[in-house]
Formats: C-alpha cells, sequence, structure tokens
C-alpha cells in the first residue's frame, strides 16, 4: 500500500473524476470530427466545390487546438490522477495491460503527426493526397477506441481473465463489443454536435446549410444506433453490475442520460428543418447537453464496477480481493486479517503498528485513511463523509459499529473490512468518537 | 519495516509481460525523444519571448516561427512522454508510483501548468500582432511555467531515488502527511543538466531552419543565413556551459559510485565531447553541418539517458533493486500486438512526416509521385489489416470463451 492523498472534502477519486470527465469532450471530438471532415473534403473533390473547404479547415482548426492541446493534456492527466487516486489499481492494469497502451499511443503518434500534416498541407498538397492523410487519421484514431474500450470494458468485467490471466481473455471480455458498438455510434452524434457548432462561424450560407443538414442526419442516426447499442450493452452486464445499476446507480445519472438523448433528437431535428437558426451559443449548448449524458453513462459505468476497481481481482481500497493463479498472485485478505494492514502496509507511522488503549483513536484513523478514504473522505462535509454518515446512522456504541463493519461483506458495493480484531475495534472506535 | 522489505511489499504481484531488458530499452529511447522535444519548447519559447521583445525585422520573424515551434514541440513533447510514463511504471513502479503519491498534490498541479502554459503559448502566438508589447507578459508567464513543470518532473525523478527517505517524508510524528503538497528533493546539477540543453538543442534547430528552407525562393536567404549563424552560435557556446553543468554534477554524486568509470557514462560523455568540437566546426557553415548536427545531438542523448538510467540502478541497487529480477509472466500474444503494431506506425508515420517534407519544400501545391502514392495507400491498408487481424482475433475469442 503505498501513502494516501487525500483532498479536502473532495478525495483524491473525485479529482480523478473531473479531469476524466472534462477529457470526454475532446477525446470524443478527436475520434469523430475527421469522418465528418472525409465526407464534406470528398463531397467538396467530387462536386468542384472548393468554398467547402472553409468549413474543413475551421473544424480541423478546433480538432487541433482543442483535441490536440486540451485533449492530449487531460488525457495524460487521466494516467496522472488516476496514478494519486489509486496507484495499485493503475499498477494492476498496466502489468497486464502495459502492450494495450503501448500500441495505442502508437496510433497516437499517428493522430498527432496526423492532424498537424492534415492541418497545415490543406490546399498545399493535391486533393488525393491531402484525403489519404484524413482517412489515416479516422482510422487510427478509431483504432485508439478499439483498444482503449478493451481496457475499460476489462475493468468491469474481466472475462475468462481471472482463470487464465490471457490478455486477450480479458480483453475481449463479455462487455468488449457491445460497448465498442455504443461508443462507434455515439461517436457519430458526438462529431455532428460540433461541426454545427462550427458551421455557425462559417460566412457562406449555402455551405452552412449543407453542413447543419448533414449533420443533423448523422447525428440522428449516430444517437439512434447508440440506444439500440446501449440496450445490447445492458444485456451484456455481468449480473452484480445489473443489481448495483438497479439499486445503487443515482435516479439522476439515468434521467440525465435520457433527457440529454431526447432533447439532442429534438435539437438535430429542429436543426434540419431550420439549417441557418442554430447560432453559436445554443450550438454550444447543445454540446452541454451531449455532454450531460456522455456524463452520467460513464458515471453510471465507474458505479456498476463497485466494490471493485479491477473487477474480481482489486477492491476501489486497493486491496487484492482474490487470487489470480494463472499469474501467481495472492489475494491480500487472510494476510491482513492474520497480521494486520498497519504491521504490513509499509506506511504506517511506527508508532501506529501496535495498537494500545492510548493510541486506538490515531490508529483508528489511520485505517481509515488506508481503507475507506478512496471513496469516503474523512472531514465533516464533503464526498460520502464518513461522520457524517456516522452522524446519520447514530452509532453511539463501538461494538455496534464492529457489527456494522462485518456486515459490510454483505453490501454488494462494498468491499468487506480487512484487519485483525484489534484493527476493527480500533476503527470502530474512531468512527464512534465523530458521535461523541 | 527495512527498505528492502517495503520495495518487494509494494512491487506489483502481477508480474511483466516481457523482459525486462525491452521495457528498458523502449523506455529510455522513447524518454530520449520526448527529452529532445521538451527542450526545444523550453528554447524555443525563450526565443519566441526573446525575438519579440528585441523587435527587429528579423528577429520578430523569427519569433513568430519559434512560436509554431513552441506549439508543435508540445505537442510532441506532451505524445512522446506517454510512453516512458508507461514503462517506468512497468519497471520501476515501485518508485514512481511512492514518490508521486509523496508530492501527489504536485501531480497534478503539474497538468494545470502545462494546461495553463500550453494556452498562453497559444493566445501569445495568435494575438501577438496586436498594438505594443503588452502580450509580452504572456510569453514570459509560459516559459515561467514550462520550467516549473520541469521543476516538479525533476522532484519526482529525484524522490524515487532515494527510497531511505520516503517514510520520513510521509510520517510526522503519529500521523501520516496525506496532503501531498510538499516536492521533497531537489538538485540544482541534475536539474541543470536537462534544462541547458534546451538551447544547445534550440540552436541546432535554428540551424535546421536555415537548412530546411535554403532551397526556397520566397524565403531570405540573408535572414536565414543569419539564423544558422545564431543557431550554430548558440548550439556550441550551450552545449559548452552543459559539459560544465555535467561535471559538477557528476562531482557531486556518492564517490561510492565510482560513476566516472561507468562504460555508459564514458561512452555518454565521448559523445558530448565530439558533439561540442562538432559544433565549434559548425559556426562556419551552419546549413551543411545542420542534419549530421541534429542525428549527433539526439545520439548524444539517448547516450545520456542510458547512463542516468545506468545511474539510476546504481542508486537502487543499493536497496538490492534490480528490473533483471522482476517476476515474469510472459505474454507473447500481446508483446508482438505491440512490435507489430509499432512497425506499422512507423511506415504510416513516416509517409505522413514525408508529406509534410515535401509539401513544406515547394514552393506552390505539391503533387505526390506515384511512389508517394504508393506509400499512402500502404498506409491505409496497413490500418484496415490491423483492424481486420485484430477484429478476427476477438470474434475467435469470444465465441471460444462466450458460445
Amino acid at each position: 500500500m503505498y501513502p494516501i492523498w487525500e483532498v479536502p472534502n473532495l478525495s483524491a477519486g473525485i479529482i480523478l473524476g473531473i479531469i476524466a470527465t472534462f477529457h470526454i469532450l475532446p477525446s470524443h471530438l478527436s475520434v469523430s470530427a475527421m469522418w465528418f471532415n472525409l465526407y464534406v473534403e470528398t463531397k467538396a473533390y467530387r462536386e468542384n466545390r472548393p468554398e467547402y473547404l472553409e468549413f474543413i479547415k475551421k473544424y480541423t482548426l478546433l480538432l487541433l487546438v482543442f483535441a490536440y492541446v486540451l485533449g492530449s493534456l487531460s488525457g495524460v492527466g487521466i494516467w496522472y490522477s488516476a496514478t494519486v487516486a489509486n496507484p495499485r489499481g493503475l499498477s494492476g492494469l498496466i502489468h497486464n495491460y502495459v502492450w494495450g497502451w503501448a500500441a495505442e499511443w502508437v496510433f497516437f503518434i499517428v493522430e498527432v503527426i496526423g492532424i498537424f500534416v492534415y492541418y497545415y498541407t490543406l490546399n498545399k498538397v493535391d486533393i488525393k493526397t491531402h484525403l489519404k492523410i484524413g482517412w489515416i487519421f479516422a482510422i487510427a484514431s478509431w483504432i485508439t477506441m478499439i483498444i482503449i474500450t478493451g481496457i475499460l470494458s476489462f475493468m468491469l468485467s474481466p472475462g475468462k481473465w481471472p482463470q487464465t490471466g490471457n490478455f486477450f481473455d480479458g480483453f475481449f471480455n463479455q462487455t468488449y463489443w457491445s460497448q465498442l458498438s455504443v461508443r462507434t455510434t455515439v461517436m457519430f452524434g458526438i462529431g455532428a454536435g460540433y461541426a454545427i457548432a462550427v458551421s455557425a462561424r462559417l460566412k457562406n450560407d449555402d455551405v452552412r446549410k449543407l453542413i447543419v443538414k448533414t449533420a443533423s442526419r448523422w447525428g440522428i442516426a449516430g444517437l439512434f444506433l447508440g440506444a439500440l447499442a446501449v440496450q445490447w450493452y445492458l444485456k451484456t452486464l455481468p449480473e452484480n453490475a445489473h443489481g448495483l445499476l438497479g439499486s445503487v446507480v443515482p435516479k439522476g445519472l439515468k434521467t440525465g442520460m435520457v433527457v440529454s438523448f431526447g432533447a439532442m433528437i429534438l435539437y438535430f431535428v429542429y436543426a434540419h428543418i431550420k439549417p441557418l437558426a442554430i447560432r453559436i451559443v445554443p450550438a454550444i449548448l447543445a454540446i452541454a447537453v451531449l455532454f450531460v449524458g456522455i456524463w452520467s453513462a460513464e458515471r453510471v459505468r465507474e458505479i456498476i464496477r463497485k466494490p471493485y476497481v479491477i473487477s474480481h481481482y482489486m477492491y476501489s481500497n486497493q486491496i487484492i480481493g482474490s487470487d489470480v493463479r494463472s499469474k501467481g498472485v495472492k489475494a491480500e485478505a487472510d494476510l491482513i486479517n492474520e497480521r494486520g494492514i498497519l504491521k504490513i502496509a509499509p506506511f504506517v507511522p511506527s508508532g501506529l503498528r501496535d495498537i494500545n488503549e492510548g493510541n486506538k483513536l490515531q490508529a483508528g484513523k489511520m485505517i481509515a485513511i488506508i481503507e475507506c478514504s478512496s471513496c469516503h473522505v474523512l472531514d465533516e462535509n464533503g464526498l460520502r463523509s464518513l461522520p457524517k454518515m456516522m452522524k446519520r446512522l447514530g452509532f453511539k456504541d463501538a461494538e455496534v459499529v464492529e457489527g456494522f463493519l462485518d456486515a459490510l461483506a454483505g453490501f454488494p458495493y462494498m468491499p468487506p473490512f480487512h484487519g485483525t480484531a484489534a484493527e476493527k475495534k480500533a476503527l470502530a472506535a474512531y468512527l464512534v468518537s465523530f458521535n461523541k | 519495516m527495512d527498505v528492502g522489505t517495503m520495495i518487494k511489499t509494494l512491487q506489483d504481484p502481477m508480474g511483466i509481460p516481457f523482459y525486462p531488458i525491452l521495457f528498458q530499452v523502449l523506455m529510455i529511447l522513447t524518454f530520449s525523444l520526448h527529452i529532445m522535444f521538451v527542450n526545444f519548447v523550453i528554447g524555443a519559447s525563450f526565443l519566441t519571448l526573446y525575438g519579440y521583445i528585441k523587435g527587429s525585422t528579423y528577429w520578430k520573424d523569427l519569433s513568430r516561427s519559434m512560436a509554431r515551434a513552441t506549439t508543435a514541440s508540445a505537442s510532441m513533447a506532451i505524445l512522446l512522454g506517454v510512453a516512458p510514463l508507461l514503462f517506468v511504471q512497468v519497471i520501476y513502479d515501485v518508485f514512481w508510483y511512492a514518490s508521486n503519491m509523496l508530492s501527489a498534490a504536485w501531480v497534478i498541479g503539474f497538468i494545470l501548468i502545462l494546461m495553463t502554459a500550453y494556452s498562453l503559448t497559444y493566445i501569445f502566438y495568435l494575438k501577438r500582432d496586436s498594438k505594443g508589447n503588452s502580450f509580452a507578459i504572456f510569453g514570459i508567464i509560459a516559459f515561467a511555467l514550462f520550467i516549473f513543470a520541469g521543476v516538479i518532473m525533476h522532484a519526482l525523478g529525484y524522490q524515487l531515488l532515494q527510497p531511505a527517505k520516503w517514510l520520513d517524508w510521509y510520517v510526522r510524528g503519529d500521523t501520516a502527511d496525506t496532503s501531498g503538497v510538499s516536492l521533497h528533493a531537489f538538485q540544482l546539477s541534475r536539474f541543470l543538466h536537462f534544462i541547458v540543453p534546451s538551447f544547445a538543442m534550440t540552436g541546432i534547430l535554428l540551424m535546421l531552419y536555415a537548412w530546411y528552407f535554403k532551397d526556397r525562393n520566397d524565403k531570405d536567404k540573408e535572414y536565414l543565413q543569419w539564423v544558422g549563424k545564431m543557431g550554430a552560435n548558440m548550439a556550441f557556446v550551450f552545449t559548452a556551459i552543459q559539459a560544465a553543468a555535467g561535471l559538477w554534477w557528476l562531482l557531486s554524486l556518492p564517490s561510492k559510485f565510482r560513476f566516472f568509470l561507468d562504460p555508459f557514462f564514458l561512452i555518454s560523455a565521448g559523445l558530448g565531447i565530439v558533439l561540442l568540437v562538432y559544433l565549434y566546426s559548425a559556426r562556419k557553415d551552419p546549413v551543411r553541418y545542420a542534419v549530421p548536427g541534429i542525428l549527433l545531438a539526439f545520439l548524444t542523448i539517448l547516450g545520456m539517458s542510458y547512463a542516468r538510467e545506468s545511474l539510476r540502478m546504481k542508486y537502487l541497487g543499493r536497496f538490492d533493486y534490480s528490473i533483471f529480477n522482476y517476476k515474469l509472466n510472459l505474454d507473447y500474444g500481446s508483446t508482438f500486438l505491440f512490435l507489430s503494431t509499432f512497425a506499422v506506425g512507423l511506415v504510416i508515420a513516416g509517409y505522413l512526416l514525408a508529406v509534410a517534407y515535401k509539401s513544406g519544400k515547394a514552393a506552390g501545391e505539391y503533387v505526390s509521385t506515384p511512389s508517394m502514392n504508393r506509400w499512402g495507400k500502404v498506409s491505409i491498408a496497413l490500418l484496415l489489416i490491423w483492424i481486420a487481424i485484430v477484429a478476427g482475433l476477438g470474434i475467435v475469442i469470444s465465441i471460444k470463451n462466450y458460445l
């Protein structure tokens, strides 16, 4: 167990959430925009309409600056924040999927070089060459989705990996294809949303009409197919995730997805009927509405993974919950229950390794930092505040809290308590102290 | 708990999917490319600012080009930084994660600082032609932030080498300091060894600039000559300063390492001296020396990076840590996936760069030759074949596991 980072009132996990949420905006633009560009550029070439290129130039500049400046930085930001939120979880993923990520990185290189070359050579190379660069970019960026979906879906549903430890058994797991379908179809809807926003800045009304009408058709198709793919995805979810979807996932997130979907369909239909009526501000608002939908969906995906960070392997508090025999990995539960988390974790003040009456509360707090703080703040206010929860539950007796800690294993979204009897007593004493 | 046990406890139990040497080689190779572009960012953003303030015609033109170079280099630096960031977590997971956690707030700060610096650079680039010198402040802040981002990375890299101090940095009496707001270690000589080359490398970049545009009739010949000369002078002077910084660093290392006898150090120091002599001569004719110059400079960076890795092994060897003892869980399938993807990526990236190179050389529209067309088609085909193979594999595995 590494040192822990506590963020007052928030948690390191929320910092990861904020950065990852922001990253949704540029990353989805980067996989979707070029398909639309290719369509428009090919049309410009076939119908000899050079004026269409004004749109290409503007859309590509958005892609370049937004996706490859803020997007690549926030992408790296996800890594850094995942590091400080859950180093062992990230390490577990990397030690299995390093070559997957490395392969994805190769395509990032192609993308970044591709987008610079595409932008700066517009009108400077013959159109066939320029289109080739566009195709390379579009396919390469879709491949990054093919790869990252494997790793993301593995975290929720590791497939046969727990038995075999094989890279591809985990990668092509039971939710892989359905999730890839959702992302691929919705991608076109997202690209369309951005394209309409860019078109609001165009000077030529004919071009604007063409772009908005085409984009709105792409948007409607993408979102409808996406909705179908979501139905398939729900069918492929593991049983535990289904249970959490029904019980733990807040209603607001589900409403967020449905409302966003409905509003976007109406928006695209309206845009199709009155293409010149869409100005820049409503177009950006529409992207915000779309964002709410995507954000809700990604949050749901995170929540239904609980109590794990890597399903059936590591709990969200970084304790390894199950053996992976094929890799020679042993679960840590027995060892921690026998020897104590304060004994085996390297980063513990030496005065707290042995619990006595004098240090009991401090030891209890240290255990809470190690085992609880990844999801609960220890401050009075903030994310799933432990003091607040204890007050709400009204526990005044340490023995009752011990019973509560024993019962955690029965909750579908909570990791069980790990530690010795003395550690459980210390943690209970610390938790009860909030009510005194 | 002694330090050796602590390291063993922390190490990822999964093991690694291929022999550590491959991760090490890839880490150093990609790090060398990364740091070269980091050097370009720092040097070019300095020249952007300096040229803007100087204000003469030549300097203004150069400043504009350097602004563009800063943004493009920053994109490349970030991108190329991803790979060593990945590989360091494979073979030095314990050290990287512990160091990051001890300064966690700065790890996040690093990203925010870079985002700000990058955005300011873009604003400076796009708005600089407005009246007055008021936009200089954007350039100044951006440059300072880039340097500060370097300070953070340096601290993380240096803390990593000192596992015996970690617990003291984390624990205050009977409480743990979970705020992550401190940077715990800094070594000026080591830091300078990363920053000073920025100006040498950017000097070589200017030589390349003069070389690249030499055949373009729409470019001012005198201006190009001026750029090349200044670049060569800059490269030479700062390489000399770099040698001094390197010597200072060498002298400040623990003497029992006897690092001056380390073969990697000796090779890289030799390369550094050759580079210095070469740049001395290059001042006569920067254009002719430009291309071999950048190759030699990169080779020197590569050597230095390997020497630094050798130094890291000495630091961590004191705690019986060696990447070569890492538990192996060989996975040939995914290793092959990466290596073949890498080869495919080289062909495609090569095509894109070739188009950029050729179109930049042409004053008007560049029309692809048949061989370039073929290269483009092969690139697209390779991408489609990649998808076909991976999807095919996925379908076979899905049928086998779930039907």
